[in-house]
């Protein structure tokens, strides 16, 4: 029969007017795990929804072993033995373990009442071989996102899935919980299971994949065996065109020192946290997730204050108390989650961008919409936003231009020091570079840029010095990032307890 | 035991024994096992709405037509009844659970497959009821001397000196308490209420647990109607008028997060006889009957403040725990 667990040909689905997939087609041998990859947009997560049922296509085959399916819901493709996790853990968070394995397909005795029991016991046995420190017994919301999508493999598993789907499984985990996944996903394999990897980082492909296909602007550009394939010519297959380099050439010059943080405490969160980041300079906060650098920022922004310490900003001590006396002092905060924290799905884009900043154009009690309008053409042409209308809602934009308008929001007024929480995160290959060249383009005007980021090859790609924290400490600086490697900075964010620094 | 001592369950029930021994202090004379039952008594429906309200609540809904579900179904029963007094009264509970459910799946299905605002769609519906209701009634206003002993009995009638309105509300509570606890149709209420996009990743439907939900919570309301006429020997369109209120009051008391999924029956039982007692014996003291819906939202305002304190107190324990490991 087929040599092929799952074959999908001339797959069409349409929203509305937009083509989210334009005739495409893929194949899944048994037991491999092939990498799909391509831009933000491309319509892989389309595409897997269609596999899983969530979507039925407009038109276009599905062959399972060789046989022609069709799936009206995720309880079809379920019983088939298709499994997927999805990019964002979708679990119960006040639910223990075993019930977010078991939601959907109970044990029950033959009164149709729970089996406590059998569930429990059943969820262990699931768990144990994944990980040892996880307690079945546990609301969800107290696990850590690595721990949550290992239960959320365990569930998969749970339905004795033969093909499973993984969407972007790796893009909240740190680097050992990368490997760890990668050993679970291997394992799996081993054992017949086939998977489809979904992933805009390399290394994944690298370290997991055989086969890689390629999607991009709704459409399937290829299929290339990953090790016949070249980083480049990959990458010029998702974006369409060749990219030079990854990251652009620095061309900053680095000034005096503008914020100092002197051993900063917050209870819970860090302890005797001390750097400094000089004008021009891009300094990364690195470490695993976790680690206390978001929360140092948000200490140094004001959301939360420090119990012990000093901050001085120009020589002078500051205290800062919330994000207004922040945003005052000169200081402003791109925040993690662009979605939720950074900007307003309901109002234009014009208006997000002003939104810091409304005061200044009230005049006689009255907002001038014209100078609002004027100020956020300005800001969006500083930072080349490719946007058709800026009175349109900001979902209307890419990722990458998403974040391009929180950015233009933070320059709204003016700064001195810029936070930037992981300003790449979800966001594909080629609007990476046009963030790290508005960030060069920043720093080249002056201002000091601290970068949190997970990501060691752009840590060291964009950063003129790093930071490194592990467990609320910091444990490392590198001021010499041309001879700094990922090993080092791995060794720095996994160092035990009494970093002395 | 460590467990038991921060449960807010624990903290509610020294709450009610406080109440109660305040109660015995401030009216001796009241303090009886024939008061209490009395009280329970008055308070039964209460206990029928708050169960159903609960069961949507969890869903992440609302259900604010219910006392207008009572009141039509109330009305209807004791129509019927009256001019068919030959009939045996249980046929009119079946009724009255048959039209709750009629109530309640009106409800489900414009929430749950068309997708309404939970609020405002059974704000409309609270006035379609109402309105029915005195379409029923005509206006008129039945009272003891209409009501047969047959219907009554269903509500003061006594199994073991405990009248039936009593039992109808413990049973329920006790089977409907199984239902959430141990039951897959009762766990994925909590799941709806949880988390609607992993609900429908994990094959929970939520349009037909919305659905079912909303029908609990009919019946009960249906039959809630059928034993307030019953138990009050009255009947009349515009009875119940903001019983709807005092069910949320209990559920939020309770421990019932108004966004969904997280809440327990024990802690609604316990919510239900703070509500009671305080209800109950304020009306005894003299001149403090004045008070009592002041008292009320009191109480309401004091059990969300301590939602919000306990929740606090747990993660600054918790920021704690992690600081130590730092």
């Amino acid at each position: 029969m087929s040599d092929y667990i799952l074959e999908l040909k001339d797959v069409v689905k349409t929203f509305g007017g937009v083509r989210a997939l334009n005739g495409v087609q893929f194949q899944l041998k048994k037991g491999e795990i092939h990498a799909l990859m391509g831009e933000n947009g491309a319509g892989k997560s389309t595409f897997i929804k269609v596999i899983t049922g969530v979507h039925q296509p407009d038109s276009g085959i599905m062959m399972l072993e060789g046989e022609k399916v069709t799936f009206r819901n995720t309880a079809d493709s379920a019983k088939m033995g298709i499994a997927a996790i999805y990019q964002h853990v979708t679990s119960f968070p006040d639910l223990t373990v075993t019930e977010n394995i078991f939601m959907g397909q109970e044990i029950k005795n033959k009164f149709g009442i729970y089996d406590w029991k059998t569930m429990k016991k059943r969820a262990k046995e699931l768990i144990e071989p994944l990980s040892k420190e996880i307690d079945v017994d546990k609301p969800m919301g107290t696990l850590s996102v690595a721990a949550q999508q290992l239960v959320e493999i365990a569930k998969a598993l749970s339905r004795d899935a033969r093909i499973l789907i993984m969407d972007e499984p790796t893009a909240s985990l740190t680097r050992n919980e990368c490997l760890q996944l990668y050993k679970i996903a291997k394992d799996l394999r081993d054992k017949g299971v086939s998977i489809i990897f979904i992933t805009h980082r390399f290394e994944d492909m690298y370290e997991l994949a055989t086969r890689v296909t390629v999607f991009r602007d709704s459409t399937y550009v290829g299929t290339w065996d990953v090790d016949g394939i070249t980083n480049s010519a990959l990458v010029k297959a998702m974006v369409g065109r060749e990219l030079t380099a990854m990251y652009p050439e620095k061309t900053a010059k680095i000034g005096e020192v503008v914020l100092e943080v002197d051993d900063i405490s917050k209870e819970g969160y860090f302890k005797n946290v001390s750097f400094n980041v000089r004008r021009g300079e891009i300094l990364a906060l690195t470490g695993l997730v976790g680690a206390g650098r978001t929360e140092v920022c948000q200490n140094i922004y004001g959301i939360m204050t420090p119990d012990s310490g000093s901050i001085r900003l120009e020589g002078k001590e500051v205290h800062i108390k919330s994000p207004i006396d922040a945003l005052k002092l000169g200081i402003g905060l791109l925040p993690e989650n662009r979605q939720t924290q950074g900007l307003v799905n309901e109002l234009p884009i014009y208006q997000n961008v002003s939104s810091a900043t409304m005061k200044q154009f009230v005049k006689n009690g009255q907002l001038d919409t014209a100078s609002e309008m004027e100020n956020a053409i300005n800001l969006c042409k500083k930072i080349q936003l490719k946007a058709n209308d800026i009175t349109a809602p900001p979902s209307s934009l890419s990722g990458g231009n998403q974040q391009k308008v929180v950015v233009a929001k933070m320059l709204s007024s003016e700064q001195k020091v810029l936070i930037m929480d992981e300003p790449t995160k979800g966001i594909d290959v080629g609007a990476k570079y046009s963030i790290y060249e508005i960030m060069n383009d920043l720093a080249c005007k002056g201002y000091a840029i601290i970068m949190v980021s997970s990501e060691m090859p752009e840590v060291l790609g964009v950063a003129d010095r790093i930071v490194v924290m592990k467990g609320g400490r910091v444990t490392a600086e590198f001021s010499d990032v041309k001879n700094t490697t990922q090993e080092m900075i791995l060794e720095a964010s996994l160092k035990e307890k009494g970093g002395e620094k | 035991m460590k467990k038991l001592l921060k449960s807010r369950n624990t903290g509610l029930i020294l709450v009610l024994v406080l109440l109660l021994v305040v109660a015995r202090i401030v009216t001796p004379g009241m303090f009886s096992v024939m008061s209490m039952m009395n009280m329970l008594q008055n308070n039964a429906v209460y206990a029928l709405l708050a169960v159903g309200e609960m069961m949507v609540i969890l869903t992440g809904g609302i259900d604010i037509s219910i006392a207008s579900q009572l009141a039509f179904v109330g009305i209807t029963t004791t129509t019927l009844s009256t001019a068919n007094p030959d009939v045996p009264g249980f046929v009119w509970v079946i009724t009255a659970l048959l039209l709750g459910i009629i109530c309640g799946a009106i409800n489900g299905f414009l929430v749950g497959y068309l997708h309404m605002v939970p609020m405002i769609c059974t704000l409309g519906t609270m006035y379609i009821f109402r309105g029915l209701a005195f379409v029923v009634s005509e206006g008129q206003w039945w009272f003891a001397a209409h009501y047969l002993d047959s219907y009554r009995f269903w509500a003061i009638g006594k199994i073991c000196g405990i009248p039936m309105i009593i039992i109808w509300a413990v049973v329920i509570m006790v089977l409907l308490g199984l239902f959430l606890g141990y039951t897959a149709p009762g766990r994925r209420i909590y799941a709806i209420g949880t988390s609607r996009e992993s609900s429908a990743v994990a094959g929970v439907k939520e349009a037909k647990v919305t659905f079912y939900a909303f029908v609990i919570c009919g019946a009960l309301a249906g039959l809630a109607g059928m034993l307030y006429t019953a138990n009050y020997a009255i009947g009349y369109y515009g009875m119940g008028e903001g019983f709807e209120m005092t069910a949320i009051a209990i559920c939020v008391l309770g421990g019932v997060s108004i966004n969904g999924g997280k809440g327990r029956m024990d802690g609604v039982a316990i919510g239900m006889l703070i509500m009671a007692v305080v209800t109950y014996f304020i009306s005894m003291i003299p001149g403090m009957s004045v008070w009592q819906k002041a008292l009320q939202g009191s109480i309401i305002i004091v059990a969300v403040a301590i939602n919000y304190f306990t929740e606090r107190s747990a993660e600054k324990q918790a920021l704690k725990e992690r600081g130590a490991l730092i």
